[in-house]
């Protein structure tokens, strides 16, 4: 099963790409772990305040980090701002 | 007068060039505050039911609040209030710039403009010494926003058409320095009086009630901002294309007209981007605000201008499929020149480029591809060619040429970017707000996709309560006339540093989810003035307001809006989302679109109106709208 890993924009540039595919995860929790080993040390500090959403929909809402995911689903790093 | 009104209304005949100063009614001034409210109660009551709204008989309102002449910060708009050429219904916009600091200067609350000038005329008027001269304006006809106010002159204080408003373009806009009231088509209407420009000069000085006070406090609250990561960092750093980013990750940035809800490029049109590769070091902010949102970049052969904003980047960004920043920065250039709103012109780009990939228009404009753009938005401008047919907005064109199915709009008025298919509450708020498809009558997005302590934005809780109490302090602060992003300063900063994943976080989201008619109980208690926008009312005007008292008028005023709307003809079935939104699912989770249907009948219930969306004779006795 493969998904997509879409970083915050200070992540993008750490790694130097707007995006990356992970392979055989079944979970977000496993999925943020492949993150925090593509991002390394600066995973934390990056990440901290980021919620983090399947295909749009915070998984807080859903199962949190047990929320478990199917091919082709994107999981993205969310930061809250504001604007209009 | 009660402090912080000049006390004037100014009233002008632009056919007959007569003017007249006449006082302003202190009894609508506590009901209704000013601007949008003010605007508002003299629309219903100086027009007639099924006026043209292109035609003299509408009236053209320019309305300040007693917030506006002050330095708080975020205080100098002004609200433009008319019959939208757009909706049929009421047309309402706000603007920073300088221009409300100007009027207030000139001793002058609300300027009326009635009935239409013979030949292009511009108003230049004196407050100090209550005159009033109708200039000639043959040697502006034509000219772009930015030049006509160089040729004014930069220093003064002004509010202009371009060639779109002198067009009537239906979604043309007000433009003051580089701000612009830009939606509902009030631009337009100003053409059709063939107004070119109001100069406002004057030195009169705000009165108080409290002068001290207030200063010492303002001090207090520019403080808070200062530290706000919203208000004191995000916006400074990234103006409003801050949310780029995360709305793209909720899967709700307009993408090829509103098909999808997200755009794999969208990093390459985000604030942050644009802070690394194409602001210039300027910032820019309306007069006395500390928050600087505006930013700026460098158009080769132009100069240095004004940035787009967020609404701007997924309009005519994502939703054109475009990830040329440059591009974008051009566009947005060139529409502020025109006098255009960019939200309703991106709608009606992406509606065309759906046309043509679907073989129902041939203009030459592809999803992804920028060619033709520019070309198009001036012709829209001149309503030149197919510009003509697009000029006329979404609704319009749809009709002319098909695909209501895949139009983009509420009540005529385009969508703002914002999908509510990933914000329920969002889409209730577009329905039933008073203008159309509209996101700053409560910003609803900011409580559930956007902000930092966000519901759930996919089930029914609040969905009917947030929309309404978000709206009626929109309805206020929109009548003070207050920037709608005072309101993300409510959300402290603790709330923006907490940990989303933590289970202390999760729980207090929960518990505010679940206090529907709590959460509208605790905002109606009258006490004591608590919110800063509360305790500057009350310190310049000497009367208590407190949040209880800004849901009532705001309640009111959003009534009023609502009773005008019916007197010409608008009704619930006006009160929808289009129908890729009720229809069509983004998100695996929906099997459809936006429930809209099973949410409306609490919100009709709530607001006190009856099953056929009609306020009930309680409500408007209670609010006092008298109709």
């Amino acid at each position: 099963m493969r998904v997509t890993v879409e970083p915050t924009y200070d992540m993008s540039k750490v790694l130097g790409v707007d995006s990356f595919e992970v392979e055989d995860v079944a979970t977000v929790a496993e999925a943020v772990e492949k993150a925090r080993e593509r991002v390394g040390d600066e995973f934390e500090k990056l990440s901290r305040v980021a919620a983090i959403a399947v295909n749009g929909v915070l998984v807080s809402h859903t199962k949190g980090m047990k929320t478990r995911l199917s091919d082709g689903d994107r999981i993205s790093f969310v930061k809250a701002a504001a604007g209009g | 007068m009660i402090k912080g009104y000049a006390g004037r209304i100014l009233e002008v005949d632009l056919k007959n060039k007569t003017f007249e100063f006449k006082p302003l009614d202190e009894d609508t001034a506590r009901l209704y505050i000013g601007g949008k409210g003010y605007g508002a109660r003299l629309l219903y009551d100086l027009t007639s039911a099924g006026i043209d709204p292109l035609g003299p008989d509408n009236v053209l309102i320019f309305a300040t609040g007693p917030l506006n002449g002050s330095v708080a910060p975020q205080s100098n708009r002004f609200a433009v209030v008319c019959k939208s050429p757009l909706t049929g219904g009421i047309g309402s916009a706000t603007c920073g710039g300088s221009y409300a600091y100007g009027m207030k200067k000139a001793g002058i609350d609300v300027l009326i403009c009635r009935n239409a000038a013979e030949r292009p005329l511009r108003l230049e008027i004196d407050g100090d010494n209550s005159d009033v001269k109708f200039v000639d304006a043959s040697d502006l006809w034509g000219k772009g926003s930015y030049e006509t106010q160089k040729i004014l002159g930069e220093k003064k204080n002004h509010a202009v058409i371009g060639p779109a408003g002198e067009n009537k373009v239906l979604f043309a806009g007000i433009v003051s320095n580089e701000r612009i009231a830009g939606r509902t088509g009030v631009g337009a209407v100003m053409g059709s009086k063939n107004l070119k420009a109001v100069t406002v000069s004057g030195s009169r000085k705000l009165e108080m009630e409290d002068k001290a006070a207030f200063a010492a406090y303002t001090k207090e609250v520019r403080a808070l901002f200062r530290d706000h990561p919203v208000l004191g960092n995000s916006m400074a750093a990234y103006g409003t294309a801050a949310i780029v980013n995360t709305t793209n990750a909720r899967n709700i940035i307009p993408t090829h007209n509103f098909k999808y809800g997200h755009f794999d490029r969208a990093k390459s049109i985000s604030g942050e981007y644009m802070a690394d590769h194409t602001l210039v070091g300027t910032k820019s902010s309306c007069i006395h605000c500390p928050v600087t949102c505006g930013r700026q970049v460098d158009l080769p052969g132009i100069g240095t201008v004004k940035g787009p904003e967020y609404e701007t980047l997924g309009l005519m960004g994502s939703n054109l499929e475009i990830s040329d920043i440059e591009k974008i920065q051009e566009w947005n250039y060139l529409a502020d020149d025109m006098g255009m709103d960019t939200i309703s012109l991106g709608a009606v780009l992406s509606f065309t480029m759906e046309l043509q990939e679907r073989g129902m228009l041939d203009s030459g404009l592809q999803f992804g591809n920028p060619a033709g753009v520019s070309e198009m938005i001036k012709d829209i401008g001149h309503r030149s060619g197919l510009g003509d047919d697009l000029a006329d907005g979404v609704k319009r064109m749809s009709a002319k040429h098909g695909g209501e199915a895949f139009a983009m709009h509420v009540k005529g008025l385009e969508l703002s970017a914002y999908d509510p298919r990933g914000s329920w509450g969002q889409g209730v708020e577009y329905a039933t707000t008073n203008r159309g498809g509209c996101h700053v009558s409560g910003a609803t997005m900011y409580m559930e996709s956007v902000g930092p302590f966000t519901i759930n934005p996919q089930n029914y809780k609040l969905k009917s309560d947030l929309p309404y109490v978000q709206q009626n302090i929109a309805a206020a602060i929109n009548s003070m006339v207050l920037c709608i992003f005072t309101t993300y300063g409510i959300v402290p900063k603790f709330v923006h540093e907490a940990d989303p994943k933590s289970w202390k976080f999760r729980a207090a989201v929960a518990a505010f989810e679940n206090s529907g008619p709590l959460f509208r109980w605790v905002n109606s208690i009258k006490g004591k003035p608590m919110l800063w926008f509360e305790k500057w009312l009350t310190l310049i005007t000497g009367t208590n307001i407190s949040s209880g008292h800004i849901q009532e008028i705001g309640a009111r005023i959003f009534n009023l809006e609502r009773m005008y709307n019916l007197r010409e003809g608008l009704s619930a079935a006006d009160d929808t989302l289009p129908p890729r939104m009720l229809n069509e699912s983004i998100f695996p989770n929906m099997k459809a679109g936006h429930p809209l249907g099973e949410l409306l009948p609490r919100y009709y219930q709530i607001r006190g109106w009856d099953s056929r969306g009609v306020p009930t004779e309680k409500t408007l006795k209670k609010l006092q709208v008298a109709v």
